[in-house]
């Protein structure tokens, strides 16, 4: 696999690379991310704790997975200029997603 | 690892030896992409020989596409000309949206090979997996003809067996032959006898074949049955065979272990 690509100044990795069974998932449009969790048996994670960090791994919020497995922050919440960090934990599993500012952009051009 | 006897005078004369197998070839730059690799994944797309690294000339397929989930979309105005083992091929850089896994097809138009008086229509698929999600891996396209993995396609250790069940027309095949080749990709394997180059094995009386790599890197397994038409080729204006390859192409990882 190819190394680590990306050069925003996110720190990465904010939980351990032992986390197993959850997917994490975040989109991002103009007006908000979208954080979709799920386990990789295809079971949507219906309860979790949902951590918002900017790019420095500073908390920012968070936020409560809904039943069908999602959170939607709106991004007018957060400073999220240097990306977004989003972690989720539902008490067994953990695991995170980068929002980078290009996926932002990109969401917004969409 | 590669593990090859290297004999020089043995290699000498396998560079002489005529060209065996032909394979269509769709390789991503990673079969695995990770959200810290990126956004999107590079195909390289060719006919060739992989072992021996002889390229022949791919034409504009008669049809590219990507899979995911219920979803298939046309890809075949993206492609990019390339040359690829010096010769026509195609590359595609393609955005990943979401997790999951994305399934690369190729139709290649019919090739008509004078030597083996027939012509060759290779179906060939490489399944990519992107965001730690691999759902999807075991998906059956329902192609003219094809290798349905029972084995996820990616994320094998070398060592590992591959699974696969060789499909014609949906259904299976029994005692179908497969043939098996490692992409030679930095020139490094030799083989103590050309008749390595290109392995063999058969399906059981179910259609399902097993063959396990000794190698990390890509493996391309090509099950070859021939077509129930016939093709007219211009030269001759003779009705000519069609060999139907159903080839998948899987990428076994090096071991990280002791």
């Amino acid at each position: 696999m190819r190394g680590f690509a990306f050069a925003a100044a996110l720190v990465v990795a904010p939980m351990g690379a032992a986390a197993h069974g959850l997917i994490v998932f975040a989109s991002a449009d103009c007006e908000a991310v979208t954080v979709e969790a799920k386990f990789s048996n295809g079971r949507v994670a219906q309860q979790g704790e949902v951590r918002i960090l900017d790019g420095d791994n500073m908390l920012l919020t968070t936020l409560e997975l809904a039943e069908d497995g999602t959170a939607v922050l709106p991004l007018a919440d957060v400073d999220h200029e240097g990306g977004l960090v989003v972690e989720v934990d539902t008490g067994g599993h953990d695991n995170y997603w980068i929002v980078t500012p290009d996926d932002i952009a990109r969401g917004c051009e969409g | 690892m590669k593990r090859h006897l290297v004999t020089a005078s043995i290699a000498t004369l396998i560079a002489t030896t005529p060209a065996l197998a032909h394979y269509g070839m769709i390789i991503p730059n990673d079969p695995m992409i990770s959200q810290e690799d990126g956004r999107s994944v590079d195909l390289t797309m060719s006919f060739s020989h992989p072992f021996e690294l002889d390229g022949m000339t791919l034409g504009t397929p008669e049809a590219f596409a990507v899979t995911y989930g219920d979803e298939t979309t046309d890809l075949l105005g993206e492609l990019q000309e390339a040359t690829v083992m010096g010769d026509q091929g195609y590359t595609l850089s393609y955005d990943l949206a979401r997790p999951g896994t994305y399934i690369f097809t190729m139709e290649p138009k019919p090739f008509w090979e004078p030597a083996e008086d027939s012509f060759i229509i290779h179906y060939t698929k490489t399944y990519v997996t992107a965001f730690g999600d691999d759902e999807g891996w075991d998906t059956e396209l329902g192609l003219k003809t094809e290798i349905v993995p029972l084995s996820k396609p990616f994320g094998l250790w070398e060592g590992n067996v591959f699974q696969g069940i060789v499909k014609l027309d949906g259904e299976a095949v029994p005692y179908a032959e497969v043939e098996v080749e490692f992409f030679n990709e930095d020139g490094d394997a030799t083989v103590p006898d050309e008749l390595m180059i290109t392995q063999t094995v058969k399906a059981d009386e179910n259609g399902v074949f097993t063959y396990a790599a000794p190698s990390d890197g890509w493996w391309g397994f090509a099950a070859l049955n021939t077509a129930d038409y016939t093709l007219t080729e211009e030269g001759s204006g003779e009705e000519k065979a069609v060999e139907l390859g159903a080839v998948i192409w899987v990428h076994f990882e090096e071991w990280t272990g002791q």
